[in-house]
């Protein structure tokens, strides 16, 4: 077990470096760095300026130094300025992530209460009409585009209430703070939702034909205690995979869904930092992304060995 | 007799209460209003966009500056404010500067004229400390250098005279900076000696500003503070308004087709519509084919039909001239029948394309062989719209246009490397003046001059113009300038956008400036009648 | 657990006929979902291909006495700010999201063939570092990739299909490592290597096939996948650029503008995207179905 626990985590610092790597790379191949963005609201870019100006960022130096340069400070926790604010891109990226805190822990809560029962019910009823239209509506859930989704909230929000949700830090009441997060966490969580719903079914469908589950029933067990004792602890595997695949999902659909409902999170400040090509705040996001979504791998991993004993001594 | 008088003296009394105003004026109150993006720093003097002068001009104070609430930005709309009173020196080459004593800069330190100068040291790249981005260095070219007698009077010294130094001073971009504080300070927490104080300003959230209890104009300003929420996206900044949530929209932001929507959601609102003196124009390449033939300049030249323009994008709100913005709410703007006598300005588009197709021909093309010409421009709708609409008309002369969407980091180095054909562009104005227009736009030297339109002999016009006193004169040259600028097809003017601020109704004291978009903001004579 | 055996069923169920279209037509009912799918997606693709026929107006040209106006007997789904019909632009907004989801599919899916068939074939040193470079591929978020990609190669057709082509890799190589480790143990590819074989030939002619059916399945389901990042880089302002109609920037920006003044420029083109999404889906499901019943979901 020991073993398989070294051997993922080296597996993950791997592959955070290779990640690191990349988004580096990725961002400095880009035509038009920093520099020409603060001056382009400036009409014009004045080479002695622009030299100056890179010289102080450290955008002269060549790319390997400028790698080291980050990765040291990462290890000390400095992750750098924003070119940008001039401030720590700590100081930037920290107070922005409990909000995006909040709305991805409540979509993830909204996609788990209702996934998971639907897709129970969905299987149980197998083959029935009540499975096809959950079926259809899983689908469509996966279907309709998260930043489409949350338009048509904002419409309808406007017309049935004659406003609707502006973010603010500082809700004056319990019911704004829920509008205010409760109704982006719907919008991105009714994809995830879907998801759930689907890998549910399909695992418990899995379950349900197991020869133990005939076994149980022809035994004359309750059909609850066959359905939720033995069907849903043992098809909660997969249904925990997905939950941590959903780390992935979860954020492209937060990117769009940020952006719709004006919330500043870290989400949509990634899309920010892209455009202002403000490199610091870019690289150190993508990292915190992918070490959330690796994270999540992780303890998925982790659980299965838990719950699975045929995995930790098989990889 | 006596009730007569009495009510004489009651009369009398209300009318004075009425059209006081200074005692009606109610103290208190936040301002909330929405900023259309988040400015890249909150140091004026490194900007060059009114995202900046709007939130941040109301902690600044300068020398002289435009009536706020005069409409109209002109020489003679120009006010003491740091300065209690001006002169020029005979030969006009000086210009003398008394300033107002007991005034102290929000950190408590006096203000001196050494603030004055070090202000526009580092505006001229004189002094030791420097600004990162410098966009309006050029404004002080023929400031030779800048004396200051005591602490309470500056002159600068010209190279040669030049009236509209006092226009420049004056505009909303040339606040004074403290000394003793730093370039890099100024950009994340400005110190100044105006009406409010900075507190604090998040990038992509939100700006505020409180009162400066300590304002050496006493008695203002009338409210307690200024809040900027930032919000990028229209819509949502739009229904803010609507539902209440803002006092304010964001100065010029409400598009003319989004002002029925206002009016119809929120009818109380008040909503005035002005020139925000920003041109759209087309930047040629003179330098390499196609248009480095005048034919084919001329040719598109004449395609246009701004009319069109104006109608699809303005529901017909919007002006119609050469560089400087059309009277009668520019002062420099030429007379209509002289607007008309340009080619590509007259009203029979039909007639103007015929003689384009001609041109083309000449050149070599017609209606078996068109012309592909890459228009390029930023990725922004209010860039991108128009560069749509000219593509559709230059179809008519058989040029087909192709898109070119250019990323904003990669915009102004493309077309400083010549990297492009046609570009769309737009040019805001800071100040409603030709020293400003021409010089940055269509100078051999300036950097802003993306065209490389270079006339040695127009530019001695450009100097002529500057130097002259008489109004009458001055405007007389300035049109003939403008004239021959259009006709040498240096850089179409499409239009002249308009657009609408509005409030509710209770915020008093705002006016909209019809020349310009940047000098408004100083926000001391703000209040809420409620 | 085999495919299921339409023809015993067939002739259980008394059908006469077990060849033919009544096969198809059979299998379509018994399959309704599937249909659908199907239907939906030629429906798709077939607005795609003839775009320029079903169009009745140019989907780019500016007709600004008629902006804005209201979806009726003239402009079936009314106008946009410019006068552009917006029926139009929709069909021809097919065209661009097929392009783009077929391109990125195909594309990533060839490069994670590749990868996948190296890697599993060759195992060794090969193995590790593919595996690597795909877990670092897979460890950022679809979006978030593309993302970064887009903003580095720049906003053009070409390259947002590469950027989202990279993104797909990973879950096409993994599934064909997993089948090419899996078929490289059978006994027919130890005849092929005992006659002398190339590696090459016995790769793509033996192998590549035996991996085709969960390939087509995964690829039904990204081209979904796919056909959604494009629309949300759009909507972002970072995909595809003007004057190609995507339905994605139909969404952005200026159709939010209008929101309750022309409510129909944010609901068409948003039932575009989701409809064909969900047709490639339950057509992928229908074929995975179908085609390999262990995935059954």
């Amino acid at each position: 077990m020991l073993g398989y626990i070294v051997r993922r985590l080296a597996l993950m610092l791997i592959t955070l470096f290779g990640i690191s790597v990349i988004i580096f790379v990725l961002l400095r191949i880009v035509p038009g760095n920093i520099v020409d963005i603060l001056f382009d609201a400036a009409g014009f870019v004045d080479p002695a300026d622009k030299a100056n100006l890179e010289r102080e960022l450290g955008l002269d130096t060549s790319i390997v130094v400028q790698y080291l340069h980050w990765i040291g400070g990462l290890l000390h926790g400095d992750l750098g300025y924003s070119y940008v604010s001039e401030k720590p891109a700590l100081d930037e990226i920290l107070p922005r992530i409990p909000i995006t805190a909040r709305l991805a822990g409540l979509a993830l809560l909204f996609s788990t209460v209702i996934g998971v029962p639907l897709g129970v019910l969905s299987a149980l009823k197998q083959g029935s009409r009540m499975d096809y239209v959950l079926r259809a509506i899983s689908l469509s859930g996966l279907s309709l585009p998260p930043f489409w989704l949350g338009l048509l909230i904002l419409m309808a929000s406007v017309s049935l209430f004659g406003t609707m949700p502006i973010y603010t830090p500082n809700p004056q009441s319990f019911g704004q703070a829920v509008a205010i997060y409760c109704v982006p966490a719907l919008a991105v969580g009714f994809r995830s939702a879907a998801l759930v719903m689907r890998i549910t079914r399909s695992s418990m469908l899995e379950v349900l034909r197991q020869d133990y589950i005939r076994t149980a029933r022809a035994k004359g067990a309750p059909e609850a205690t066959v359905n939720f004792r033995h069907a849903l602890k043992n098809g909660m595997l997969p249904i925990i995979t997905v939950i941590g695949i959903e780390a992935a999902f979860l954020f492209g659909g937060l990117i769009v869904t940020e952006t719709v409902f004006n919330i500043p999170g870290i989400a949509r400040f990634l899309v920010e930092a892209i455009r202002w090509r403000d490199y610091p705040i870019v690289q150190n996001l993508v990292m915190f992304c992918a070490l959330i979504v690796v994270l999540a791998n992780f303890t998925v991993d982790m659980l299965y060995a838990v719950f699975d004993p045929r995995i930790r001594y098989n990889d | 007799m006596r009730s007569m008088r009495m009510l004489g003296g009651v009369i009398l009394s209300l009318l004075m209460a009425s059209d006081a105003g200074f005692a009606a004026e109610k103290q208190g109150g936040v301002l909330r209003i929405y900023h259309r993006d988040s400015p890249a720093s909150a140091s004026i003097h490194e900007e060059a966009t009114y995202s900046v002068n709007v939130p941040f001009m109301a902690v600044f104070n300068n020398l002289v500056i435009y009536k706020q609430d005069a409409a109209q930005n002109s020489l003679e709309s120009i006010v003491p404010e740091l300065a209690t009173s001006w002169a020029w020196s005979d030969d006009r080459k000086k210009l003398t500067f008394k300033l107002h004593p007991g005034v102290k800069w929000h950190d408590g330190q006096p203000f001196t004229a050494a603030d004055v100068k070090c202000t526009f040291d580092m505006v001229m790249g004189k002094s030791q400390q420097k600004f990162r981005k410098n966009p309006r260095k050029a404004w002080f070219d023929q400031v030779d250098n800048i004396t200051t007698n005591g602490d309470l009077e500056v002159s600068f010294n010209l190279k040669r005279p030049q009236p509209a130094l006092l226009a420049l001073l004056a505009s909303g971009y040339s606040p004074i900076y403290p000394c003793h504080v730093s370039p890099a300070q100024m950009r994340t927490h400005p110190i100044g000696t105006g009406p409010f104080k900075f507190v604090e300003f998040k990038a992509n959230e939100s700006i505020k500003l409180t009162r400066n209890t300590d304002y050496w104009k006493k008695g203002l300003p009338h409210l307690d503070g200024i809040e900027y929420t930032i919000i990028p996206n229209r819509s949502t900044a739009i229904l803010g308004f609507v539902s209440g949530k803002f006092d304010m929209t964001f100065p010029t932001e409400v598009s003319i087709p989004l002002l029925k929507d206002v009016k119809t959601q929120d009818p109380k609102a008040i909503c005035v519509v002005a020139p925000n003196n920003v041109s759209t124009n087309i930047i040629v390449n003179r330098a390499s084919p196609p248009f480095d033939n005048p034919d084919i300049r001329m040719a598109m030249e004449l395609a246009l039909d701004r009319k069109a323009f104006v109608s699809i994008l303005f529901e017909g709100q919007a002006d119609i001239g050469g560089t400087m913005l059309p009277q009668p709410d520019g002062i420099w703007g030429m007379p209509k029948d002289m607007l008309e006598s340009i080619p590509g300005y007259g009203s029979d588009v039909k007639a103007n394309r015929e003689k384009a197709r001609k041109l083309m021909e000449k050149a070599g093309y017609g209606p078996n062989k068109h012309l592909a010409v890459k228009v390029s421009t930023r990725n922004i709708a209010v860039y991108r719209d128009p560069a749509v609409i000219l593509i559709d008309q230059l179809k008519d002369i058989y040029i087909d246009g192709e898109l070119d969407v250019v990323e904003t980091a990669n915009w102004f180095s493309k077309i400083a490397r010549k990297d492009y054909a046609l570009g769309l562009n737009l040019t805001g104005n800071a100040v409603d003046d030709p020293d400003q227009a021409f010089y940055e736009n269509y100078s051999c030297n300036s950097e802003r001059n993306y065209t490389k339109y270079c006339n040695p002999a127009i530019e001695k016009l450009f100097d002529q113009q500057s130097l002259e006193t008489d109004l009458t004169k001055r405007k007389k040259l300035v049109w003939e300038i403008d004239k021959q600028l259009q006709e040498d097809v240096a850089r179409p003017i499409i239009y002249h956008s308009r657009t609408g601020t509005c409030w509710q109704p209770y915020v008093k004291g705002v006016t909209v400036m019809v020349n310009s978009s940047y000098n408004g903001y100083r926000y001391e004579n703000l209040w809420f009648d409620k | 657990m085999n495919a299921i055996n339409y023809d015993a069923e067939l002739r259980r169920a008394g059908a006469h006929a077990t060849r033919g279209w009544r096969k198809y037509a059979f299998m379509a009912g018994r399959n309704m979902l599937g249909t659908i799918g199907l239907v939906i997606t030629v429906a798709f693709v077939l607005a795609a291909i003839f775009a320029n026929v079903i169009a009745r107006f140019d989907p780019l040209e500016v007709d600004s006495a008629h902006a804005l106006a209201a979806p009726g007997a003239k402009y079936w789904l009314g106008t946009d700010a410019f006068g552009r019909d917006v029926f139009s632009r929709i069909i021809h907004g097919a065209r661009i999201s097929l392009a783009v989801g077929l391109g990125s599919t195909a594309l990533g899916g060839s490069i994670g063939v590749v990868i996948g068939l190296a890697s599993g074939y060759l195992s060794g040193w090969v193995d590790l570092v593919f595996q690597r470079v795909i877990d670092i591929l897979q460890a950022l978020p679809l979006l978030v990739l593309a993302l970064v990609m887009t903003a580095a190669l720049g906003p053009s057709l070409q390259n947002v299909i590469i950027a989202i082509a990279i993104p797909l890799v990973p879950s096409v190589a993994r599934v064909i490592r997993a089948n090419t480790l899996a078929l490289r143990e059978l006994p027919f590819v130890e005849a092929a290597n005992a006659i002398g074989m190339s590696q090459m030939r016995i790769v793509f002619r033996h192998i590549l096939p035996n991996t085709l059916a969960p390939l087509i399945v995964l690829a039904t389901a990204q081209l979904g996948s796919a056909i959604l990042t494009e629309a949300s880089l759009s909507f972002l302002g970072l995909g595809i650029p003007e004057p190609y109609p995507s339905w994605g920037r139909m969404l952005s920006e200026s159709a939010a503008e209008y929101v309750r003044t022309a409510p129909w420029l944010v609901i068409f083109p948003g039932i575009a995207i989701s409809l064909a999404v969900f047709g490639t889906n339950l057509f992928g499901d229908a074929l995975r179905d179908i085609l390999d019943p262990r995935q059954r979901g």
